[in-house]
C-alpha cells in the first residue's frame, strides 16, 4: 500500500513541482559562481561550465574597479548602521514599553503613523536636506538616516512586551540603576531578538540602492551596489569583473544567512504575531 | 508621598532619555522632510534656482501623462505578479506542509535565500541571463520550445514578463516561510475530523485550510502591493531606466528621473510622491478594514 502511494501520479507531479523551484531558486547563484570563471563572451552566452579565466577576472576586478573599496565601504556603512541601529531602537522600544505614558504613548502613535509612508516621498527632502549641509557624498549621509527605524522599534517593543517587568521591579529594589537594569538584565535576555534585529539591519543596508544612489557622487565612496548598477551603464561592460562584484555582494550574506538561518526566520516571523 | 511623586519624575526623565536619541533622529530625517515637502509642492526648478508656482506643480501633473502610464504599471505588477506569487507560495506551503518531512527545512532554506541577496545584483544577473543572445534564449531554442530569440529586455511585453518573473523568483519563498508557519498553526484535529467525515483533499482545502489562511494571506497582500508601489531597483537595473520606451517605468523610478536624471525639478518630483503617499495611505486604509473585519468574524 506504501509502496504504491508513494509512486502514485500525484506524488511525482508533487516532486517535480518542488525540484523545479529549488531549481529556480538556485540556478542563478549557481551560474553567478560560474560566471565569474568565464571570458567575457561566454558571460554574454550564459556558458553553464566553468572557464579558466577566474584569475584574471579577479585581477581586473581589484585593478580595475577597486573592489576592495567597495566591499570595505558596504561593511562599514552596514556595521556602523547595525551598531547605532541597535542602540538607538532598542532604547527607544525600552522607553516605551517599560516607561509607559500618556505622553510617549501619543509620540509612539505618530511614529506608527509615519509607517505607512514610502520612503521615495522622503528621500528628495532628505537628500535637499543633505545638499544644504554639504553633506552628500559621505557616509555619513547613507548611515543617520537609516539609524532610527519605526518599524524596528514596533518590533522591538513587542518584544520586550514579553519580559516580566517583576524582574525589573525586583532589581530595582535591589538597588540597580535604570541603565544597568537595560545593559545588565534586559539586554542579554533578549539576545535572539538583538540578533534579528542586526541581520535585518544589516540585509537591508548592505543591499540598499536608491538612497545610496542620490548620495554617492565619487568612485571613492562607491558601495557594491551601486559600484554594479555604474558598471553596468558604462559604455563597455567588462563583464568577468562584473561577475567577480555581483558574487562579493552576494555571498556574504548567502553565508550569513545560512549561519543564522534561526534568528532570521524568528525575527521574520515575530514582525506577523 | 512626595517622595513617590520625585521617583515617579525620575522614571519618566529615564523613559524620555531612552526614547529622545530616536526622537531626535526622527525629528531630522522624517518630520522635517516631511514639512519641507510641503513647502517642496509650491516650488519649481529651473537651473540651480526655484521660484514659486503656488499649485501649478498638480496641474502640471494631471497633464503628465507619462506619470500616470507609470502608475498604470505599478497597478499592472500588483495586479498579474502578486496574484501568481501568492498562488505559487501557497502551493509550495501546502506541498512542504503535508508529508515531507525530511527535506521540509533544506526546501524552505532553498526557497527562501532568493530574497535575502542584493537586488541590484540579482537584477544584473537576470539581465545577463534575460539577454536577446542570453542563456535563456539558448536554453529554450535548443529545447525547441521557441524558433526565435525572445526580446526579454528589448519587447515592451517581455520587459514586463522579465520584471513580473524576476519578481516572483525573489518574493514566493519569503511570502511561502508566512503560509508555512499559517499552516502549522492550523489543528491537525480539524482535518482528522474532516477525513472521518468524508471530505475529501480538495473540499479540506478550500473549506478549512483556505478560510483559516486567509488573515495570513491578506497580510502577504498588503505587504507586497506595499512594496509594488515603490518599485524602483528592477526597473532601474534591469530593463535600465524603465525601458524599453518606458515600458517598465514605475511611479517610483519616474520621481527620482525627474529629481535626478531629466531635469533636477525637486519640486515636481515631489509633488508626484504626494500621489504615491496618497495612494499609499489608501492601501493602508483598506488594509485596517480587511484585517480589522477578520478579527471580528
Amino acid at each position: 500500500m506504501s509502496v504504491v502511494r508513494r509512486f502514485s501520479a500525484s506524488s511525482l507531479a508533487i516532486w517535480i513541482v518542488l525540484a523545479a523551484g529549488a531549481f529556480l531558486s538556485l540556478f542563478p547563484f549557481f551560474w553567478m559562481v560560474v560566471g565569474t570563471t568565464l571570458n567575457p563572451n561566454d558571460v554574454i552566452r550564459g556558458v553553464v561550465l566553468p572557464g579558466d579565466e577566474l584569475g584574471s577576472n579577479w585581477a581586473k576586478a581589484i585593478k580595475n574597479y577597486r573592489l576592495g573599496l567597495f566591499f570595505l565601504n558596504s561593511l562599514k556603512i552596514a556595521l556602523l548602521t547595525v551598531f547605532f541601529g541597535l542602540v538607538v531602537n532598542s532604547l527607544a522600544a525600552f522607553g516605551f514599553e517599560k516607561y509607559k505614558s500618556k505622553a510617549r504613548e501619543r509620540v509612539f502613535g505618530i511614529l506608527l503613523l509615519t509607517l505607512i509612508i514610502p520612503s521615495i516621498a522622503l528621500v528628495i527632502p532628505q537628500f535637499r536636506l543633505f545638499a544644504f549641509f554639504k553633506m552628500l557624498n559621505s557616509h555619513a549621509a547613507i548611515v543617520l538616516p537609516s539609524v532610527m527605524s519605526v518599524f524596528i522599534i514596533f518590533f522591538m517593543r513587542q518584544n520586550f512586551k514579553m519580559f516580566p517587568t517583576e524582574i525589573i521591579e525586583a532589581a530595582r529594589v535591589d538597588g540597580a540603576g535604570e541603565l544597568g537594569i537595560f545593559l545588565r538584565i534586559v539586554a542579554p535576555s533578549m539576545k535572539a531578538s538583538f540578533a534579528s534585529v542586526a541581520i535585518y539591519i544589516f540585509l537591508s543596508q548592505w543591499n540598499s540602492y536608491l538612497w545610496p544612489l542620490m548620495t554617492v557622487l565619487t568612485e571613492a565612496k562607491k558601495t557594491l551596489p551601486i559600484a554594479l548598477a555604474s558598471m553596468m551603464n558604462a559604455y563597455t561592460i567588462e563583464y568577468g569583473a562584473l561577475m567577480i562584484i555581483v558574487c562579493i555582494s552576494v555571498m556574504p550574506v548567502l553565508v550569513l544567512f545560512l549561519a543564522m538561518q534561526k534568528q532570521f526566520v524568528a525575527g521574520l516571523l515575530g514582525s506577523v504575531k | 508621598m512626595n517622595k513617590r511623586g520625585s521617583y515617579y519624575r525620575y522614571l519618566n526623565r529615564f523613559g524620555w532619555l531612552c526614547v529622545g536619541p530616536a526622537m531626535l533622529l526622527f525629528c531630522i530625517f522624517m518630520l522635517y522632510p516631511i514639512l519641507s515637502s510641503l513647502y517642496y509642492v509650491t516650488r519649481k526648478w529651473k537651473g540651480s534656482t526655484d521660484s514659486f508656482v503656488g499649485l501649478g506643480n498638480f496641474a502640471r501633473m494631471f497633464r503628465d501623462s507619462y506619470f500616470f502610464q507609470a502608475l498604470g504599471h505599478n497597478f499592472l505588477y500588483m495586479a498579474v505578479q502578486i496574484p501568481l506569487m501568492i498562488f505559487l507560495a501557497l502551493m509550495l506551503a501546502v506541498i512542504l506542509n503535508q508529508g515531507i518531512k525530511r527535506l521540509r527545512g533544506t526546501l524552505r532554506t532553498i526557497y527562501f535565500l532568493p530574497c535575502v541577496t542584493s537586488l541590484v545584483a540579482t537584477s544584473v544577473l537576470f539581465k545577463i541571463l534575460f539577454q536577446t543572445n542570453g542563456l535563456l534564449n539558448n536554453i529554450m531554442i535548443g529545447l525547441g520550445a521557441i524558433s526565435e530569440p525572445i526580446g526579454w529586455l528589448t519587447s515592451p511585453f517581455w520587459a514586463n514578463v522579465t520584471i513580473i518573473f524576476a519578481m516572483t523568483w525573489r518574493w514566493t519563498g519569503y511570502n511561502m516561510v508566512f503560509f508555512l508557519v499559517g499552516l502549522q498553526s492550523i489543528d491537525t484535529e480539524i482535518y482528522e475530523a474532516a477525513e472521518v467525515d468524508g471530505a475529501g483533499k480538495a473540499r479540506q482545502f478550500f473549506r478549512i485550510t483556505l478560510p483559516l489562511l486567509t488573515p495570513v494571506i491578506l497580510f502577504s497582500a498588503v505587504a507586497s502591493t506595499s512594496n509594488t508601489m515603490q518599485l524602483f531597483d528592477e526597473p532601474n537595473v534591469l530593463t535600465t531606466g524603465g525601458g524599453p520606451a518606458n515600458a517598465t517605468m514605475t511611479a517610483a523610478l519616474y520621481i527620482y528621473r525627474q529629481a535626478f536624471v531629466i531635469n533636477s525639478d525637486f519640486g515636481y518630483a515631489t509633488t508626484l510622491s504626494y500621489v504615491v503617499v496618497l495612494i499609499a495611505g489608501v492601501f493602508a486604509y483598506v488594509q485596517m478594514r480587511l484585517l480589522g473585519g477578520k478579527r471580528g468574524s
